[in-house]
């Protein structure tokens, strides 16, 4: 852990160029109290054998994001789901005020052919600078299905961080839906593990940068298991000075026959003072496999604006609305009331297009 | 892919695997040191600038480390690199005067056929030095200048290669052009005046015959305004149980209104590290047409890099590499756009099998400034079996609100279903996967003039295996 720079976070599977800097990223830490997270664990009931499982589950974000967030947890949640029982899970609601300083850690089991539907959310009440880091764990045993969805709507002074690591055993799958919006700095790590036969990983995640915000997203979806299938989407829209980096890893490990990966985003600028760079990686040592990715950044394809203006909508009305539908996969699956009315607010009052 | 009937057989080396015993008049001792440097800068006849130049990128080269990323070249030992050798012979302005080892060297190879019926100009390096460089009387009148980069130094243009020489690849930029402004020899200097269009390529030949040695051959191309040029480079080598390496420099000015094609084949032996550096600038309303194909080399390090600095310049892309059992190769390319209005089209192709790695590396820079650009980039993998390996490393970086890039990039096997249609019209299994084959290389074959896509089916020779 460098001490000067923060945690080393958010690390490019293979380098490339130095210069362009997203090889990896900082995250800074916070002065917290530190905890034996072993403690927290025995009182989970999960057993040895299944913490064994959890603590070998790579994160997007890394060892040194993982290690700060357990040693310093202030919230410990652990899920199980048992075999064949279907559960939705009471929204877990992060409220921010008063400079508060949050680590929480959450595991998700989810046993066989079981179903589980976890939302988060993390909303700032003040306009105090606060810190959260965040560490989600997620076993999805034979066929079951996980749903997680987050949320996030801090402050422009607090600091946000949102580490994720998934195991996908045979036939399970794992949606993660993810509306980033807020923070001065929001960074998200996500690894998912396709380990089983047949195993489904799908990411929809949208993002927000406006003023000076820094968003720095590390998606991977490595395959292991044969037949596996990933899809992980990103959309965005940039506004004022943000700086935001998007990496997006499909990593075929050899053995993962007749795997499928896809990948896409979408960036929509609307400053010549913000900055996009994007990364979209296919690392391939597997010849029976499909692999795609697609990027498109930049302003509205202009049959599109022709279009919407020659409806009657102005050029301002266009985008916004051009905005608020890329972001609607994501939005509609916000099913919680008062955070939906807070995210569209939180939209309203930020998106200002001139 | 595994049975033998879809073996795609390895690519045909025999006809560049010849060699001749060295002939030096004169080699360096292997290694790099400041003493070094100062014997080629001496045999050389540079002048001070170049001497003073040569010793401050041997400074650079000391401070610089070697990249974290990229294959591994662990194997290259600069301490026994030997980085100069002059051949026998002079430079000469005609055929019949190289002497015969050489001479036999480029028969075999084709150049002097090709410059018969084909090109402007040739220039011919071996090992070291160019030995040969010859161009068209018609081309000539018309202004043109296609001679070798020592003659240029010390000649009547000697202003303008020390204006541009190492101005767009700075020794700074990495390690191995710090190693390149140290030890560079040989390579050409082409000059082609305001609005004159030359209407058939140039080409130079780099051959490295010597064991244990490096090639450092650098090519300066200066394309005055609305002036345009074909020019071809060519590569190869005898294959060797020692390391050779090859860290060239290839910098290019396209003026206002200009164009330049720069179509290249690389086919060093499987023992070379090609670290090589190419770079190109382009003036308002510019066009830069980069041809690349890679199928050589144990280890290549090779990413031609655009600067559309003027406003409406364009550049284009086209490459494939062929990775085979025991290559490791980094290719792919970088583009920065500057100017308003500017367009890169980048595509790329890459073929891996026995073992074999291919990488795309690129990136894509839009500034703040290039208000309405565009950038696309296509890649497309092509694996033929299980124990090789394809990586697509992409990078963008964007920086205005009216721009757009796109970014596609596919991986993969042959399809069955490609395979069962082509069967199904009475073709066989091994036709049917040979003819999808050369099909996903066809783009690339396309862009090059008819005797290298020649050449370069020659080096392909995707034959199937019907040893079943």
């Amino acid at each position: 852990m460098n001490k000067n720079t923060g945690l080393s976070v958010n690390h490019l599977p293979v380098l490339t160029w130095n210069h362009i800097g997203i090889n990896e990223a900082q995250f800074p830490e916070t002065e917290l109290a530190e905890v034996e997270f072993d403690a927290c664990y025995e009182k989970s009931g999960f057993g040895k054998e299944i913490a064994e499982i959890f603590d070998n589950i790579e994160t997007g974000m890394g060892a040194e994001a993982v290690a700060f967030t357990m040693n310093h947890c202030t919230n410990p949640i652990f899920i199980r789901v048992k075999e064949g029982e279907k559960k939705v899970i009471e929204p877990l609601k992060y409220t921010f005020a008063d400079g508060a300083k949050v680590c929480d850690v959450t595991y998700i089991l989810a046993e066989k052919n079981s179903e589980v539907s976890v939302f988060q959310s993390y909303i700032s009440e003040d306009d105090t600078a606060s810190y959260h880091a965040g560490l989600t764990k997620i076993v999805a045993l034979e066929g079951a299905k996980v749903t997680l969805i987050q949320t996030q709507l801090l402050n422009d002074s607090s600091l946000h961080s949102n580490d994720l690591g998934i195991k996908i055993e045979d036939s399970a799958k794992v949606e993660l839906v993810q509306a980033e919006l807020g923070a001065k700095m929001d960074y998200v790590g996500c690894m998912a593990l396709l380990s089983g036969y047949c195993a489904e990983f799908a990411a929809d995640t949208i993002y927000y940068g406006d003023e000076k915000r820094k968003t720095d997203l590390n998606f991977i979806a490595r395959h292991t298991g044969k037949k596996t299938v990933s899809n992980m989407k990103a959309k965005g829209a940039l506004f004022g000075e943000t700086d935001k980096v998007y990496r997006g890893t499909i990593d075929f490990i050899n053995g993962c026959k007749k795997a499928k990966g896809d990948e896409s985003e979408e960036t929509l600028i609307f400053s010549d003072k913000a900055r996009n760079r994007t990364i979209p990686l296919i690392l391939c040592d597997e010849e029976d496999v499909v692999g795609n990715h697609a990027a498109t950044i930049g302003r509205i394809n202009e049959n599109r604006m022709f279009y919407l203006m020659s409806r009657g909508l102005s050029e301002n009305e266009v985008k916004e609305l051009v905005v608020r539908a890329s972001y609607e996969s994501v939005l509609s699956r916000i099913t919680d009331e008062e955070i939906r009315s807070k995210v569209d607010s939180y939209l309203e009052r930020r998106m200002i297009i001139e | 892919m595994a049975s033998s009937k879809d073996k795609v057989s390895e690519v045909n080396q025999s006809i560049y695997d010849f060699r001749y015993a060295e002939n030096a008049s004169y080699k360096t001792d292997s290694g790099l040191t400041e003493d070094i440097v100062r014997q080629i800068s001496k045999e050389k006849h540079d002048p001070d600038w170049m001497l003073d130049f040569r010793l401050k990128s041997l400074e650079i080269y000391n401070s610089m480390t070697i990249p974290e990323w990229g294959p591994p070249i662990d194997g290259l030992h600069m301490e026994d690199i030997v980085t100069y050798i002059k051949p026998n012979t002079d430079m000469k302005g005609k055929w019949d005067e190289v002497p015969d080892d050489i001479k036999d060297t480029f028969e075999k190879l084709g150049i002097p056929q090709a410059e018969r019926e084909s090109l402007a100009g040739v220039g011919a390096q071996y090992d070291s030095e160019v030995v040969y460089h010859n161009v068209k009387k018609e081309v000539e009148e018309q202004g043109v200048i296609y001679t070798d980069m020592e003659s240029a130094l010390t000649g009547e243009y000697s202003d303008i290669v020390k204006e541009h020489f190492m101005k767009l690849v700075p020794p700074t930029d990495h390690k191995f052009a710090a190693l390149h402004g140290a030890v560079w020899s040989g390579g050409s200097f082409v000059y082609v005046p305001a609005g004159v269009h030359v209407d058939i390529p140039l080409q130079s030949y780099f051959r490295l015959n010597a064991a244990g040695a490096g090639q450092f051959e650098h090519t300066l191309i200066v394309v005055e305004p609305g002036a345009y040029l074909h020019f071809i480079e060519g590569c190869s080598a005898p294959k060797y149980n020692v390391a050779n390496l090859h860290a060239g420099c290839v910098e290019l000015f396209v003026g206002d209104g200009a164009r330049l094609r720069y179509s290249t084949i690389e086919n060093w032996s499987k023992n070379m590290y090609n670290l090589n550096t190419k770079r190109a600038t382009v003036g308002k309303d510019g066009i830069m047409e980069w041809v690349s194909g890679s199928f050589g080399s144990h280890t290549s390090y090779l990413y031609p890099m655009t600067i559309l600095k003027g406003d409406n310049s364009k550049m284009e892309f086209t490459g494939i590499t062929f990775a085979g059992k025991g290559q490791q190769l980094d290719t792919g390319d970088k583009v920065v756009h500057i100017g308003k209005n500017t367009s890169s089209h980048i595509s790329t192709k890459s073929i891996s099998k026995d073992g074999g790695e291919c990488v795309y590396r690129g990136e894509v820079i839009i500034t703040e400034n290039a208000a309405n650009s565009r950038s696309s980039v296509n890649c497309d993998s092509l694996m033929l079996d299980s124990i090789s390996r394809s990586d697509t490393i992409p990078a963008m970086d964007i920086r205005n609100a009216t721009s757009d890039v796109g970014h596609e990039a596919k991986i993969g096997r042959i399809s069955d279903e490609a395979v069962f249609y082509l069967m199904s019209r009475g073709m066989s299994e091994e036709d049917a996967k040979s003819m999808i084959v050369s099909g996903f290389a066809e783009p690339v074959a396309k862009e090059l003039p008819l005797e290298y896509a020649v050449e370069m089916n020659n080096l392909i020779k995707l034959e199937m295996d019907t040893r079943d």
